[in-house]
């Protein structure tokens, strides 16, 4: 259909975006859309565990539904036809909804999430529910009840968490996007540890209403796709003011799609010399070196520094994420601690031990640092740009607290160290493939921004992608 | 400090009624010194805020404005 697809008229191959136009135009139907990844899912789900639960039946009925409105002439959103599957911590009513734990394995929330019904309006539905950390609490992919979740690209490695399914099924083509939540990482992880394109939202941008709580600070909801303008498309529909979350900022949301332009030139990126690289592996630095000198080559200045108050983002940051976990499963952490994987309830344990003016202080001293930070940064540079992971990929047997030996939570929590700090800092950053290690596997390159400058990151990432090909990677799990 | 994780351990159960899960568990309320010592360093550095609301302020106040 397109050179997007391969060649191969496999539809699955398609963007979210060229999917979406496809329905439109008649192209291409809903019906087949989700035949094909289907197809897909059928080959490397055996292998990668991404999925918890799937309903073929209702998605077949809502491709119908569909098609039948193309035929008939009718107005069609921004995601028609298009079929999806989100990380298993998104309500929709009278439909499972997990949060990957055995305390959820059969509960049916009564009400649906703002961001799903925000794509369901525009014509997307949804045929299944991915694999995830247990309550979005690893970094890793790993799963005590539903499995582990493996790496596309080469299976014994993490997919990074904790929407593991969402960026393991995105890149295998099994679904065109997939919804993710990052409180300290959990969709930049994924889309570097897999290949595709993550975007985490200002704090406050995207309504949380519907989604599982971890920290009612740092979590954020936003889209994982292959591009960085599939992850546009998503934002402009999720994103702005919701009446049930009384959280949601009332900016004004811009069209994303349309600030792509391409062009960056005379934009300054800010990259760090410290703290993102203090553990940064050869081949990862070198892909971002390369990146950096795509984007020069666009017209961008690279600016080395230094940034200031990191050892305070990361002190202060841990505290309100481990509180506000801690507090959130306190009951569950009484009643039945045995029911969650071991490297899930030894991290929250700590939390109940954090004292409260230790949780105020890093909560009111929130401001003031993103004030002090912004003024002395973004004075210089326009954005950031860093390794999403700063070393080559791990496998799931190198990441497993749960059966290694003792100092194995070191290297588990060392995979988001890049990541945590823009969730206390509330900025948005995503995260775009940038090369592969040794192992074959792929390394994000992490772009942030000011608050609600999500036009500007997506902007840089969708101009990398114009000069680069490693978006369009197929992994070996579809061979 | 030798006896802090399981001084610790003791006081989580005072207030929460909530038990060691594991050793790993364990192991990280023994960090939790780590912790202590992050906060320690960062006394005296800035002055105290007593609005926490000021992050959502400051979200706006330094907000993308060109594009």
């Amino acid at each position: 259909m397109t050179a997007a697809d391969g060649g191969d008229g496999n539809l699955a191959n398609l963007t979210l975006v060229e999917a979406a136009e496809a329905v439109r135009t008649g192209q291409a139907t809903s019906r087949a859309l989700l035949d094909a990844c289907w197809a897909n899912l059928e080959k490397a789900n055996p292998v990668l565990n991404a999925t918890i639960w799937l309903d073929r039946e209702r998605a077949d009925a809502d491709a119908k539904a569909a098609d039948r409105a193309v035929a008939e002439g009718k107005p069609l959103g921004k995601l028609h036809g298009v079929p999806m599957a989100h990380k298993d911590m998104y309500y929709q009513a009278g439909r499972l909804s997990t949060a990957g734990s055995a305390l959820r394995r059969n509960w049916r929330p009564a009400i649906t999430g703002t961001a799903v019904a925000r794509m369901a309006e525009q014509g997307a539905y949804v045929f299944g529910g991915l694999n995830m950390a247990e309550f979005a609490q690893n970094p890793t992919g790993h799963n005590k009840t539903f499995g582990d979740c493996h790496n596309p690209w080469n299976p014994p490695y993490i997919t990074g968490g904790s929407s593991s399914g969402s960026g393991a099924a995105v890149a295998a083509r099994m679904t065109f996007a997939a919804l993710g939540s990052d409180t300290g990482g959990s969709i930049r992880l994924p889309a570097a540890a897999c290949g595709v394109s993550g975007i985490k939202p200002t704090q406050t941008r995207v309504s949380r209403y519907g989604a599982m709580p971890l920290s009612f600070s740092h979590d954020n909801v936003g889209p994982l796709c292959r591009t960085a303008r599939d992850c546009a498309r998503i934002m402009t529909v999720i994103a702005g003011q919701d009446p049930m979350d009384p959280t949601s900022s009332r900016e004004p949301v811009p069209d994303y799609e349309a600030a792509l332009t391409g062009d960056i030139r005379g934009l300054r990126i800010g990259v760090p010399s410290t703290f993102f690289l203090d553990t940064v592996d050869a081949p990862v630095l070198a892909a971002m070196e390369d990146a950096l000198a795509v984007l020069q080559a666009r017209g961008a200045t690279i600016v080395r520094m230094t940034l200031p108050l990191m050892d305070a983002v990361a002190a202060y940051g841990g505290i309100v994420s481990r509180v506000e976990a801690a507090t959130i499963h306190a009951q569950w952490m009484r009643d039945d601690p045995q029911a969650y994987g071991q490297h899930i309830s030894s991290r929250m344990f700590p939390g109940y031990a954090i004292p409260a003016p230790y949780y105020i202080e890093s909560l009111s001293r929130r401001g003031p640092i993103l004030r002090a930070f912004a003024a002395e940064v973004f004075a210089k540079v326009d954005v950031l740009a860093t390794p999403t992971i700063p070393t080559c990929l791990p496998t799931l047997a190198e990441t497993d607290i749960d059966h290694g030996p003792p100092g194995t939570e070191y290297k588990f929590l060392a995979v988001s160290i890049n990541t945590r700090p823009f969730n206390y800092l509330g900025l948005p950053a995503v995260s775009v493939n940038c090369g592969f290690d040794p192992n074959g596997c792929p390394i994000g390159l992490q772009i942030a921004g000011r608050p609600f400058g999500e036009a500007r990151i997506l902007r840089v990432a969708d101009a990398y992608q114009r000069d680069t090909d490693f978006h369009t990677g197929r992994p070996g799990v579809l061979s | 400090m030798n006896d802090f994780p399981t001084a610790t351990e003791a006081a989580i159960a005072r207030w929460f009624a909530v038990a060691p899960p594991n050793d790993p568990g364990r192991r990280m309320v023994a960090d939790l010194t780590h912790t202590i010592a992050a906060f320690e360093a960062l006394r005296g550095s800035m002055v105290f805020e007593d609005e926490p609301s000021s992050f959502e302020a400051a979200l706006l106040a330094t907000k993308e404005t060109g594009l």
